[in-house]
């Protein structure tokens, strides 16, 4: 437990500083709400009927590009070894960094949320539907992110190889994510369904990608 | 802790995680997460959705209906989409897909108008059942009457009674 | 490392593998044609689509090889994975482009076949949306073979991954019967019997059948490639008990 929490504290520290990962990732999602917003124009009702699926999307990609870090600097420095070998169980260290990761990159998403909506004139009744699906499923692009990076952390440059790895595990959360922020906004009856195989999903890769990564990280020891 | 507690408390955990996923998914499937909505589930709303919806069923026979046709060839059609309980009027403009007929399925996407009254359809799409034979023995079950119009899973069409 | 092990299983599967090609390549000619053949001529036309629903021979087959080519390389993987059998990485491997072929098509017939049936290329439904998710399982795993360099290391990441992805085949299958859905439900392979009338089977599995003679051959033929190549290889890396061994067959 206390090296579950020790791997948290240190990814985090790494992550908020300057050049880290999390101002990096919010950075990103501000740019793609600010250029959607931009080549949208003028047209008001545009931009809010295309909101909430912009910011799920700018969220995606925003976790996406930050995913390479996660094992990148232990590996560099030596210290991914060393984990390796003094953890009781490697699926729980991966499981915190994947947490570490979700802290670092979904949580300052979520938060920078609200902002990016108001710049995007998102609809009143659209925000809580947006929020909770983002709360909801951006622990899961951490999972299944950190797999993928553990899978390729023995490349010099993964982001190519990631991406094309984690798009087709990535779509079922975006469908159900967006489709759950619209279907809310709309007072649909199809929100619950959204939002419970959005959480499926997410449990799923909670169960499940801790293990892989743990195997991947095995098979890239030299 | 020693390393089988260990290992027992992660498999469990494990176990957990995706039976919460399995109990989610099925939860949401009786929900129901559909590609159209059939005519009692809108019935079923208060208010009719204002946003662009996919509305699914069968087309009711004797509803189809022709109206002037615009300057590049696309006629205004009205029709009617049911499921057996409902039914709910669809207003068209453009052609209509091949397969497109009357007691047949179909799935329209588009908005209802303000007071909830009709869909005006952009798209119309004819759904196909997963039957299928030459048109000999659609014929003969036809004429030996054991044709029979299904409402189906969602406007599946007809089939013939074995 | 090279063991007995190692050299004993290749040398055994080229042994039989090569006689086997030519009659696989005579038996996909064969019902190929005669798939055609019913497919076209002697079959009936579909009492709704009428001859449209000839595309069915070609489209159907393609996506059940596209889910079996998909389950045998989750299979072989963890094969390889656990038991470390060094025909079964090799076998997963070699399928996964036939099999992103035969999803490539199915994906291409069907959008041919739904713009005259249902009105419009493509639908983001349950089903078309899976089989899209698929085609982009089969390029990632094609992806880790070739980033890595080191043959073992890929086939173990490239396992997980396979091993992973698998998850994607049941809702492949059943989604059409969970969620109402554009793509209609099964017409062969469900409980209650086939909805497809009797004189539109024999093309359906000749097809089917031809496909899968043409996946055994094509798999046959790649493996004993790849097999050849990694010997040369191992040649090239000057490695002595290889060259003595490759001199007797």
């Amino acid at each position: 437990m206390r090296a579950f929490q020790a791997i948290i504290a240190r990814d985090l520290r790494l992550a908020f500083r300057a050049g880290g990962g999390a101002p990096q990732a919010v950075a990103f999602f501000a740019v793609i709400g600010v250029l959607f917003a931009l080549a949208v124009g003028p047209d008001l009702s545009l931009i809010s009927k295309i909101a909430a699926p912009v910011i799920w999307t700018g969220a995606l990609l925003a976790t996406q590009i930050s995913l390479d870090q996660i094992y990148r600097a232990d590996r560099e420095d030596g210290s991914l070894d060393v984990i390796i070998a003094t953890s009781d169980e490697l699926m729980v260290t991966a499981a915190a960094k994947a947490v570490a990761h979700w802290l670092s990159t979904g949580l300052p998403l979520i938060i920078a949320t609200p902002v990016l909506a108001i710049l995007l004139n998102l609809d009143r009744d659209a925000y809580v539907p947006l929020l909770l699906s983002l709360l909801i499923g951006t622990p899961g692009l951490s999972l299944i992110g950190s797999f993928a990076a553990a899978l390729t952390v023995a490349l010099p440059r993964a982001s190519l190889l990631i991406s094309i790895i984690v798009s087709p595990l990535y779509i079922p959360i975006l469908i159900f994510g967006a489709g759950a922020a619209a279907a809310g906004a709309a007072g649909d009856p199809q929100y619950g369904a959204n939002l419970s195989l959005l959480g499926a999903a997410t449990l799923f890769a909670a169960a499940f990608a801790p293990i892989a990564s743990a195997a991947a990280l095995r098979s890239n020891q030299d | 802790m020693k390393k089988k507690t260990r290992r027992f408390y992660l498999a469990a955990g494990i176990f957990i995680f995706a039976a919460g996923a399995v109990a989610l998914t099925l939860n949401a499937l009786k929900g129901s997460i559909t590609y159209f909505y059939l005519p009692s589930d809108l019935a079923a709303l208060e208010e009719k959705p204002t946003t662009a919806i996919r509305l699914g069923g069968l087309v009711e026979t004797g509803s189809l209906a022709y109206g002037e046709t615009e300057e590049d060839g696309k006629p205004h059609v009205a029709f009617a989409v049911t499921d057996g309980d409902t039914r709910i009027n669809v207003a068209y403009v453009g052609l209509l897909p091949d397969l497109f007929r009357e007691g047949q399925g179909v799935i329209v996407q588009g908005r209802f108008t303000p007071d909830g009254d009709h869909l005006n359809a952009d798209t119309v799409l004819a759904k196909h059942d997963e039957n299928y034979m030459p048109k000999e023995v659609a014929d003969a079950l036809k004429e030996s009457g054991r044709w029979q119009e299904t409402g189906g899973k969602a406007g599946t069409g007809s089939a013939p009674q074995n | 490392m090279p063991s007995l092990y190692e050299f004993a299983n290749p040398v055994r599967f080229e042994r039989w593998a090569r006689p086997a090609i030519p009659w696989l390549v005579g038996a996909t000619t064969l019902l190929l044609v005669a798939g055609l053949y019913y497919a076209l001529f002697n079959s009936p036309a579909d009492y709704q689509q009428g001859d449209s629903v000839r595309i069915m021979y070609v489209h159907v087959p393609a996506a059940w090889m596209a889910l079996f080519c998909y389950s045998l390389i989750a299979v072989s993987s963890a094969v390889g994975f656990i038991w470390k059998h060094p025909l079964a990485d090799v076998a997963a491997k070699e399928t996964a482009p036939i099999g992103a072929a035969f999803t490539f098509l199915a994906l291409f017939t069907g959008s041919i076949w739904g713009k005259p049936m249902w009105g419009a290329w493509w639908a983001w439904d349950a089903r078309l949306t899976s089989v899209l998710i698929l085609f982009f399982l089969y390029l990632g795993y094609m992806a880790i073979w070739r980033t890595f360099e080191d043959k073992t290391r890929a086939a173990r990441l490239a396992a997980i991954l396979a091993m992973v992805g698998f998850v994607n085949i049941p809702i492949i299958k059943f989604s059409v019967d969970w969620w109402n859905s554009l793509h209609q439900p099964a017409s062969v392979f469900r409980a209650g019997g086939p909805t497809i009338h009797s004189s539109m089977l024999p093309p359906l599995f000749l097809m089917a059948g031809a496909y899968m003679t043409f996946f055994a051959a094509a798999l046959l033929q790649s493996m004993r490639n790849e097999l050849m190549a990694r010997r040369l290889a191992r040649i090239d890396s000057g490695e002595k008990k290889t060259a003595a061994s490759l001199v007797e067959s």
